[in-house]
């Protein structure tokens, strides 16, 4: 028989069943909230921009982390779903007429169906053959944004979408308010996969990364979980997708190309798979130094797929890993 | 129409068949999908355009060029980088997803992301059936034939052709007997990397030779592998043109749209019903 792969070679050395935050990450969780709050008051338009991809990819690469870090699958579909819930949310305000409140909730629900349905068969598949599968979906939603002309309005993009409606009084159409509204966004996203992967369904998803037989075998139903994993996954994607989409009020297929799901995918292992913070700090690195290299813009990506073949020699636990192995040193 | 159809399939669906053919012994013997081929078609497809436009070499030549540059190229992939991660099969896929994702990225930054032509090489067609097929085309057909030939021989008859099918079948029982592995191993690689620049520098003069033209046709070749099963070449043979022919009939009579497409429902509706490919033996 052929070798099954082994699940945690990503998680470092020692994967640890579940994250608690310490005094001091409080420090520099509480630091870094601060900063982005402050963002919009001091920076310019640029770097509010700038923070808000910024913020957009991390919960990204925290929804992947929850599928392929915590879970074991790995998936090469993050930005499909994203695209997913970003014409979703687009077309139900441009032609149904749904106001962004109605339709932001909608679009994550059906995006997390539609991870349901996606994930109930192709998740029956072992090993490589789901990573190529999925893949393979991302080329193919791409393919569907592009062609479906009468929906999407294909290669030309979608147009003057709307900004979110004021809501309370406050109103949606400035950068700063909308730079608001994702960060709100944010921190609920991040608070709960965080309670998520504490929780009882954290410790069982784990169990199915770290031996899925023996899973199995003491009685979880792990297809059942797995299917779980990567349908909430697939709804935050969703729902950034959606935000992302009354942010920048244009979508164009090309944004989810399957470029946009390697991104992720790399944001999340130069993070740290399987430790939920590290992915969003790897988004946060990855986004910031792609914007500094904005003079140079073939080379980024050079540059990013020779990070990730780095990061896989040194220290497949990513920062995270490498932060792990600094403090295990200290002992 | 039809006639022209099902000869644009058959021509296409062999370019797939000889990637898909390295694809298949790779990944049937290493356990990788080795998205990096796709990187290597692109890389040998600019090798030929470059050996025939600036060193003014012959055809048959700049074929060669091609099929060392991609040999060459996986063979280092293999000795460097996936070696030392064996048993890790995640951390192989991710990295060759990665060199494939870089190997596209250097050729828009080294050669722009505008399509070049390749001359045409040997102009004039024959008439078959009352239909006009260019010679160039015949060409794509008969070094793939050969190809295919010269590859099953040697996987049949030589000793090391033994150990790779020994290897297939079990990997501990052949190191057991004292198989070598690791000449196994760079053996699989260079054989893959050359059957995809070969593949490359030969289509191209039918298309063009650009920086993405990797993707599909790395996709469809990791399609026919999933269909043709593993450690079959008569399945690899089949699978290739069979999609190759469903793509451009299809794009006729179903939709020219989704003509990229087809080759995914393939692979859902196989993985699903026939998980070990229409023809795996394994």
């Amino acid at each position: 028989m052929r070798n099954m792969s082994n699940k945690t070679d990503l998680v470092g050395k020692s994967p640890r069943a579940t994250i608690k935050v310490k005094s001091r990450s409080l420090i520099i969780i509480g630091v870094v909230l601060i900063i982005l709050a402050v963002i919009p008051q001091i920076a310019s338009d640029y770097i509010i921009y700038v923070a808000t991809i910024a913020m957009l990819y991390a919960v990204l690469a925290g929804s992947y982390d929850l599928t392929t870090g915590y879970t074991g699958p790995l998936t090469f579909c993050h930005g499909a779903f994203y695209g997913v819930g970003a014409y979703t949310s687009a077309l139900l305000t441009l032609k149904a007429g749904f106001p962004f409140w109605v339709a932001f909730p909608i679009s994550g629900i059906m995006v997390f169906f539609f991870g349901m349905i996606v994930g109930y068969p192709a998740l029956r598949l072992k090993g490589h053959y789901f990573a190529v599968t999925t893949f393979f979906f991302a080329h193919f939603i791409y393919l569907v944004i592009l062609n479906s002309q009468g929906l999407t309005n294909g290669p030309l993009g979608l147009r003057n979408i709307s900004p979110p409606e004021s809501i309370l009084g406050i109103s949606f159409k400035s950068l700063q308010s909308s730079y608001y509204l994702i960060f709100v966004f944010g921190i609920a996203a991040v608070v709960f996969l965080y309670f998520l992967v504490n929780s009882g369904i954290g410790k069982i998803l784990v169990s199915i990364r770290e031996n899925d037989e023996l899973a199995e075998a003491i009685g979880i139903n792990t297809s059942f979980y797995k299917v779980l994993a990567f349908s909430i996954g697939a709804g935050i994607a969703g729902l950034t997708g959606s935000l992302f989409a009354h942010f920048f009020r244009l979508l164009h297929p090309t944004t989810f190309a399957w470029m946009t799901s390697e991104m992720v995918v790399i944001m999340a292992i130069v993070g740290g798979l399987g430790t939920l913070f590290g992915p969003i700090i790897g988004a946060g690195v990855v986004t910031l130094i792609l914007e500094l290299m904005r003079f140079a813009p073939e080379l980024r990506f050079i540059i990013w797929s020779v990070a990730l073949i780095a990061v896989l020699i040194i220290e497949p636990g990513g920062l995270m890993g490498i932060a792990g192995r600094i403090r295990g040193g200290k002992k | 129409m039809v006639f022209q159809q099902i000869i644009n399939g058959i021509i296409i669906g062999s370019s797939y068949s000889l990637v898909a053919l390295g694809l298949n012994l790779i990944w049937s013997i290493t356990d990788i999908p080795d998205f990096s081929q796709g990187g290597i078609y692109i890389i040998a497809a600019y090798t030929g355009y470059f050996a025939v436009k600036l060193a003014n070499v012959p055809f048959p030549v700049a074929i060669l060029l091609g099929m060392c540059a991609g040999a060459a190229i996986a063979f280092c992939f293999e000795r460097f980088l996936y070696r030392r991660w064996t048993g890790k099969g995640r951390i192989q896929l991710l990295s060759a997803i990665a060199l494939f994702f870089l190997l596209a990225n250097l050729a828009i930054l080294m050669w722009t992301a505008k399509a070049k032509f390749f001359p045409t090489y040997l102009p004039g067609s024959v008439s078959l059936f009352g239909f006009m097929v260019s010679y160039q085309r015949i060409v794509v057909l008969a070094v793939s034939a050969i190809l295919f030939v010269l590859v099953y021989l040697f996987i049949q008859r030589t000793k090391i052709g033994k150990a790779i099918r020994a290897a297939s079948q079990d990997r501990e029982a052949a190191e057991v007997v004292g198989i070598n592995m690791s000449t196994v191993y760079s053996m699989v690689f260079m054989i893959g990397g050359a059957l995809s620049g070969t593949a490359a520098v030969l289509i191209s003069p039918l298309y063009s030779v650009f920086p993405t033209m990797g993707e599909l046709p790395l996709l469809k070749s990791l399609v026919v592998v999933v269909l043709g099963g593993f450690g079959s070449v008569a399945g690899v043979l089949v699978g290739g043109i069979g999609l190759g022919l469903l793509e451009s009939l299809g794009a006729v009579y179903i939709s020219a749209a989704y003509q990229h497409g087809f080759a995914f429902f393939i692979l859902i509706i196989v993985l699903l019903f026939f998980p070990r490919g229409l023809f795996g033996k394994v």
